[in-house]
């Protein structure tokens, strides 16, 4: 009986069980596994040999690698904040009571359900310089001139990855800031506006600290998923012109595909620190905020 | 907070797990690549439920591998017949887009297919593939077609190619006839007659390229650049240099030479307005669309686009002219591209070689090639087959004889021709002048081609 007792105190550990079995099986084991290849000049197919570091050397001579990292921190740096303005921007507006609220929230988060290769694939339908929808309708309009080649200009080619990914996961962000604000007490603001606080006071001393988690779990999200962009320039630019919007995920994929499977690996280590490196900085200088909350 | 991290951490973990998997040799999730095969649907339910057909052999499942989307409803169909001629024997047609990526997972996660269309110098030298060379259907293939599917470095065939499919210039007949214009040869006449179009209707764009896609681009290298290299040493001389990266053959970084003064070439067509000016957005199906419509009077492609072209525009038959690439550099002769197309090869750890080859006796038989040659529009590559495959059979003969045939370039697996297209889309954004173009692309050969050959 006592066993049983103790069986049912420390269930919760047994559940896990499973849980913990996939994980190392299909994530610990291929992660060391990588963490092995990148160590060695696998190809793929013939027995690899070992070569030390000699992959992440490589890496730091090749210049399409230093380019693909300033393209993905450029596009991360784009991405991440226009999201989480807009994201709380839309949500802080449609927390209203709004006549159509639910519509227009819907249509927010719609396109942050449609995959973002077919997304890309639509902007490109709507963008391509002399053929797309836009540059019809800018001719129709007698705006002719403003038929830029945006996709064909590297500069002009990350701008325009950087809002077509902010129009589909702007949506994401707005539901996570919402959900925020619906959980702040009412109660607040009464008492905030009988002490004679103004709606910027309230969004600034009641709202937005509330808002800590939110904002966090956005800005995490957002680092994470702007630094490993894969699909949405597949679409548009394929990398393109060149590899001047090429990210460092294509550049795996390509490495991989192209016979280069150690260095890929050795890449998809370092993508994975460029990744985490952000996200544990923010982590840490936010830390004592929250526990101040 | 410690949950957070932790949970934080986990996730990505798994980005990297995923990525790391894609790479690894032997690991489970190498092989779950394959579980998103597009198995072909019409893989006989019919064989599968007469297994007592033949009591006492073994039901045989061969697995084919493709990556030519344009035939796999005809392969269904022989299939089906193939079954019901041989019940004991069920193949299962698998498609990919990316066919000659995928099949690198497929070696390395040990799921390798019986039959593949697909073919690469660096498998033949790591015996991935099955020795064709004793077959009896060699005896009825071009002697062209054996050659090009004749290993340089062992010279047997590990490969068997149904038909022959060629490149050049596709023009609109109607436009040069009504300007008076004639094909070219030479690089001044090429030049003139797009500026002669450009000059005498501005509303067409002189020639198209589909720089999007960067293969089109880098078939321009493929067939233009590397046809001075080809035409110089000849089908095997030349092959043997690509395949050993015989540098004072190829002589990528010399200028004057195919790679520099195909640059060159490119800008001056660039700068001179004679190329649509969306080349770097312009895709294939743009391409396909201006050249049926009549918008546009030149395109570089291959035999491959007819079909479609056809089925755009069924009127434009009459009006489509073909020709080979002008000469690039001063002496030499225009090239057309004549190589072999849709291969077959059986890989080496095939559990049953023998029902293999017995699957590619039946695609190999005349009225069969007939039907896939008529079907694919392409000459097929077997004396005893005769097939009205399009409407360019007789000025393809005719390119054939005014230019250089060529064949396809043997390029090491990390330099494919995507990646060299990638790279004269940087020529056309502006990123090199043509001698820096040149030393740009020998060093990525070089590269990739070390990779492969260590």
């Amino acid at each position: 009986m006592r066993i049983f007792n103790k069986l049912g105190a420390n269930l919760h550990l047994f559940m896990a069980v499973p849980a913990i079995l996939l994980f190392g099986v299909f994530f610990l084991y291929p992660l060391t596994q990588g963490i092995g290849i990148s160590l060695t000049d696998s190809n793929g197919v013939t027995t690899p040999n070992f070569i030390g570091l000699q992959n992440f050397i490589d890496f730091f001579q090749d210049d399409r690698a230093r380019n693909d990292v300033m393209i993905t921190v450029y596009f991360a740096l784009g991405s991440a904040p226009l999201l989480n303005l807009f994201g709380l921007l839309y949500a802080l507006f449609l927390d209203r009571k709004l006549a159509g609220r639910g519509i227009i929230r819907a249509i927010v988060y719609l396109p942050a359900v449609i995959s973002p290769l077919i997304m890309g694939y639509i902007w490109y339908f709507i963008l391509q310089p002399g053929r797309g929808y836009l540059p019809h309708v800018l001719t129709k309009l007698g705006f002719g001139n403003l038929d830029v080649n945006w996709l064909g200009e590297s500069s002009s080619a990350l701008v325009v990855l950087i809002l077509v990914n902010v129009w589909q996961y702007v949506g994401m962000t707005m539901i996570v800031y919402l959900a925020g604000l619906q959980s702040i007490p009412p109660d607040l603001y009464e008492a905030a506006t009988i002490d004679g606080a103004g709606k910027r006071s309230s969004l600034w001393y009641i709202t937005l600290p509330l808002l800590y988690p939110s904002i966090k779990i956005n800005v995490v999200t957002n680092i994470i998923g702007s630094l490993s962009v894969f699909e949405i320039i597949v679409a548009l630019t394929d990398g393109g012109p060149g590899y001047s919007t090429e990210s460092l995920s294509i550049y795996i994929l390509r490495m991989l595909y192209g016979s280069f499977t150690g260095y890929s690996t050795a890449v998809a280590l370092i993508l994975f620190l460029i990744i985490i490196i952000p996200v544990f900085v923010f982590l840490r200088l936010t830390r004592k905020s929250e526990y101040e909350l | 907070m410690v949950l957070k991290r932790w949970s934080l951490l986990l996730c990505l973990s798994l980005m990297i797990g995923v990525l790391a998997a894609c790479g690894s040799n032997n690991d489970s999730e190498s092989s779950s690549n394959s579980s998103t095969s597009n198995t072909s649907p019409s893989a006989s339910p019919s064989a599968a439920a007469e297994p007592s057909a033949s009591a006492k052999q073994e039901k045989v499942t061969l697995k084919f591998f493709t990556g030519k989307v344009e035939t796999v409803e005809l392969i269904n169909e022989m299939i089906k017949a193939f079954e019901s001629e041989n019940p004991n024997i069920k193949v299962e047609q698998e498609y990919q887009k990316d066919a000659s990526n995928v099949i690198k997972v497929k070696f390395a996660s040990g799921d390798v297919p019986d039959i593949t269309t697909v073919y690469a110098q660096d498998y033949v030298d790591q015996g991935k593939y099955l020795d064709l060379s004793g077959e009896a259907f060699w005896s009825r293939v071009l002697p062209a077609i054996k050659e090009l599917n004749t290993d340089i470095k062992t010279g047997k065939q590990f490969r068997a190619a149904t038909n022959v499919t060629m490149a050049g210039i596709f023009y609109n007949k109607k436009i040069f006839d009504e300007l008076g214009l004639k094909e070219a040869h030479t690089w001044e006449e090429f030049k003139s007659n797009l500026q002669v179009i450009k000059d005498k209707k501005p509303d067409i764009t002189p020639m198209f390229l589909a720089g999007k896609e960067s293969w089109t681009l880098g078939h321009l290298i493929e067939f233009m650049a590397h046809g001075v290299i080809k035409q110089k040493y000849g089908v095997t001389d030349a092959r043997k240099a690509f395949i050993n990266n015989e540098a004072d053959k190829l002589q990528f970084d010399v200028p004057g030479e195919g790679i520099e003064a195909f640059a060159a070439r490119l800008l001056e067509l660039k700068n001179g307005k004679l190329i649509n000016k969306d080349v770097l957005t312009a895709t294939y199906d743009n391409q396909k669309e201006a050249f049926a419509n009549g918008q546009t009077a030149i395109i570089s492609q291959g035999m491959w686009v007819l079909g479609d072209l056809l089925k755009l525009n069924p009127a434009i038959a009459g009006d489509i002219g073909f020709s080979p690439f002008p000469a690039i550099v001063e002496g030499t002769k225009p090239v057309a591209l004549s190589a072999e197309d849709s291969v077959y090869a059986i890989t080496s750890e095939s559990k049953h070689p023998e029902e293999a080859k017995k699957f590619l006796a039946f695609l190999f038989k005349p009225e069969n090639l007939k039907s896939y040659s008529e079907f694919l529009k392409s000459p097929p590559a077997f004396t005893d087959v005769t097939a009205d495959w399009g409407p360019l059979k007789d000025q393809a003969a005719a390119a054939l004889q005014s230019g250089v045939n060529i064949a396809f370039t043997d390029t090491p697996s990390g330099f494919s021709g995507d990646d060299s297209g990638r790279m004269v889309q940087e020529l056309l954004a502006g990123k090199y002048t043509s001698t820096e173009f040149a030393t740009e692309y020998k060093a990525a050969w070089d590269k990739a081609w070390n990779a492969t050959n260590k």
